[in-house]
C-alpha cells in the first residue's frame, strides 16, 4: 500500500472510456458473429477464388462424430473442439466452431451477418470518434510509439523478464504499451476493417485493386481471420495485464476516469 | 483471489455471449436496430463501378453447384424433357409492352460475355464465363412504366415446402451493364444444375441474388405484397435484400 497519499489523476476522458467499453462489446460480438460466418464455409485459401490446392486452413468433419483441423496440409483430430462441436441445443454436429463460441449461439448465417455488419459500424464509428477527440486533445502523442521510444523497447522487455531492476523512464504509457496500442489501433484494426471490406463484391466493383492488394477475395478472408486472431491475442495479454497490475485501480480508472498512481 | 475471480468472470462473460445474443436475435426491436446497417451499406456501397472481369484461364471448368439442384417441379421437368422448346420467358407487370421471349429470340438479342467471380454468402468464390442478354436490353424491349421500381425474378425451383424461389433488384441494379440474363456458362448452354435455361448473374452482389431457372420477370412498384415482402426467398429467411457486402 505505498504512495496512497499521491492524488488520483483524471486519466481517461469520457469519450475514451465510452469507446473503450463499446469496443469490448464490439470485439466480442464481431469475433463471435465472425466465427458464425466462418462456419458456413470453414476453409481459408491463399487465393482469389476458392482453391483447394492453396488451402491454408480447413476445419471439417470427415465422418459422424469426428472433427478435424487441417493447417498447411497437416491434419489434426480436434473432435469436440473444432469440426465436430456442440450445437448449442444439447447435441453435437458438424460445426467448425462450437455454438458456445458463435453469435447467435446456434447455426444461423444470416443472424451472424446481421450482428457482424452492425457492430462493424459501431467499432468503426468508435474508432473515428476516439481518434478525432484524442487528436484534438493532444492525447495521441502519449499513446503512439515515437522513434525516441524505440531504444527503450528492449530495456522495458528486460524489466518485465526481471533481467533489469528498473524500467526505462517514460511518461504515461511505457514503450511496450505504446507499441501494442499503436499496432492495434493503427495497423491491425484498420487491416481487419479493410480486409473485411475487400470481401464485399460491391466494394470490389468500386475498388478492384483493394481486393487484389490482399491476394484476392479468399486471401482477404484469410487476412481478416488472421487479424482477428491478433486482436484476440492483444485482448488476452491486455486483460492479463489489467488483472495483474492493480485490477481494481485499472478497472476504476476505465470506468470513472480516475487513476491512483 | 481477485485474479481468479477476474478470470472466471471473463470466461463466463465470453460464454454467455451466445445465449444472450441468441435470445436478442429473436427480438424484433433488436433485429430492426441491427438491420439499420443494411441501409447504410446500401447507401454507401450501392451498385457502382464494374465487377472485375477475368481471363479464360481463371475459369472454373467445374463450376460449383449450390442451393437447390435441378428443380423437381413438374412444370420444369416437362420443359426440360422438351429441351425448353416450349419455354417462354414472360416479362410482365408495370411495363408498356408485356411479352414472352423464347430461347431463339433471347439468343438473337444483343449478347454480352463476361468472366466474373461468383461470391457466395457462405464465403466461397468461383469464376465462370457467362453469356447472355443484358437485363437492360430486355427492359428496353418491354419499356417499364413510370411507376416501376423493382424487377422481380420468379423461378421454377421450390424448396419442398411449396415456396418458389424468387429474387428482386431495383431498376438501378437491374440496368447495371454486368447484370445479365445468362443463357450460357463456360461456352455451353446452361445445364439444369446451373439454372437452365435462363438465370440471372449479378456479379456486384452475393450469389443468392443470381437467381436460377427463371420463369418470369415481373416489373413492380413494390415487392411488399410478394410472399413475406422482403424481396426474395432468402431475404424472407432473414438475409439482406442489399447483398453487396
Amino acid at each position: 500500500m505505498k504512495d496512497v497519499t499521491r492524488p488520483a489523476i483524471y486519466r481517461y476522458p469520457v469519450l475514451v472510456r465510452a469507446s473503450h467499453w463499446l469496443w469490448v462489446v464490439a470485439l466480442l460480438v464481431l469475433v463471435g458473429s465472425g466465427l458464425q460466418i466462418f462456419n458456413a464455409s470453414p476453409n481459408l485459401d491463399a487465393s482469389d477464388k476458392s482453391d483447394a490446392a492453396r488451402r491454408v486452413l480447413a476445419i471439417g468433419s470427415p465422418a459422424e462424430g469426428i472433427g478435424t483441423t487441417t493447417i498447411f496440409g497437416r491434419t489434426f483430430v480436434t473432435t469436440g473442439w473444432l469440426g465436430w462441436t456442440g450445437d448449442g441445443m444439447g447435441s453435437h454436429g458438424a460445426h467448425a466452431f462450437g455454438a458456445w463460441l458463435t453469435i447467435p449461439g446456434y447455426q444461423d448465417l444470416s443472424g451472424g451477418r446481421r450482428w457482424h455488419l452492425f457492430f462493424a459500424w459501431i467499432a468503426a464509428f468508435c474508432w473515428l470518434a476516439w481518434l478525432i477527440s484524442s487528436a484534438i486533445k493532444g492525447n495521441l502523442r502519449k499513446m503512439v510509439l515515437a522513434s525516441s521510444d524505440l531504444p527503450k523497447l528492449w530495456p522495458m522487455q528486460a524489466y518485465y523478464l526481471k533481467l533489469r531492476k528498473t524500467p526505462p523512464s517514460y511518461d504515461v504509457y511505457n514503450p511496450l504499451q505504446k507499441a501494442a496500442y499503436t499496432a492495434v489501433l493503427f495497423v491491425i484494426a484498420p487491416l481487419v476493417v479493410i480486409t473485411g471490406l475487400a470481401l464485399s463484391p460491391g466494394i470490389d466493383a468500386i475498388a478492384n485493386p483493394l481486393t487484389t492488394l490482399f491476394g484476392g477475395r479468399q486471401f482477404a478472408r484469410l487476412w481478416h481471420f488472421a487479424g482477428m486472431l491478433l486482436l484476440l491475442g492483444f485482448f488476452a495479454i491486455h486483460t492479463f495485464q489489467v488483472a495483474t497490475q492493480g485490477f481494481v485501480n485499472q478497472m476504476r480508472s476505465m470506468i470513472s476516469g480516475w487513476y491512483q498512481p | 483471489m481477485k485474479r481468479r475471480l477476474f478470470v472466471a468472470s471473463t470466461i463466463s462473460a465470453l460464454t454467455s455471449c451466445g445465449p444472450i445474443t441468441s435470445a436478442l436475435s429473436r427480438n424484433d426491436a433488436v433485429r430492426s436496430v441491427l438491420d439499420s446497417a443494411e441501409g447504410l451499406n446500401h447507401a454507401l456501397i450501392g451498385t457502382r463501378g464494374l465487377a472485375r472481369e477475368y481471363r479464360e484461364q481463371d475459369v472454373d471448368r467445374q463450376f460449383r453447384v449450390n442451393g437447390f439442384s435441378t428443380p423437381s417441379d413438374a412444370n420444369y421437368l416437362r420443359l426440360l424433357a422438351g429441351n425448353f422448346a416450349a419455354y417462354r420467358l414472360v416479362v410482365h407487370g408495370a411495363v408498356e409492352q408485356p411479352r414472352g421471349f423464347d430461347l431463339a429470340e433471347l439468343s438473337r438479342m444483343p449478347q454480352r460475355t463476361q468472366i466474373t467471380r461468383h461470391d457466395c454468402v457462405e464465403g466461397w468464390s468461383a469464376i465462370g464465363k457467362w453469356s447472355g442478354v443484358p437485363l437492360a436490353a430486355l427492359l428496353d424491349a418491354v419499356r417499364p412504366r413510370a411507376d416501376a421500381r423493382y424487377v422481380v425474378f420468379r423461378c421454377m425451383d421450390n424448396d419442398g415446402a411449396g415456396n418458389l424461389y424468387y429474387e428482386s433488384l431495383d431498376l438501378h441494379q437491374a440496368r447495371h451493364p454486368q447484370t445479365l440474363l445468362a443463357l450460357r456458362l463456360n461456352d455451353a448452354p446452361l445445364d439444369p444444375d446451373h439454372g437452365a435455361p435462363v438465370r440471372l448473374r449479378v456479379p456486384t452482389q452475393l450469389g443468392y441474388k443470381s437467381a436460377k431457372w427463371i420463369a418470369r420477370v415481373e416489373v413492380v412498384g413494390s415487392f411488399a405484397n410478394i410472399n413475406a415482402g422482403r424481396g426474395g426467398y432468402w431475404e424472407d429467411q432473414g438475409y439482406e435484400w442489399y447483398a453487396g457486402i
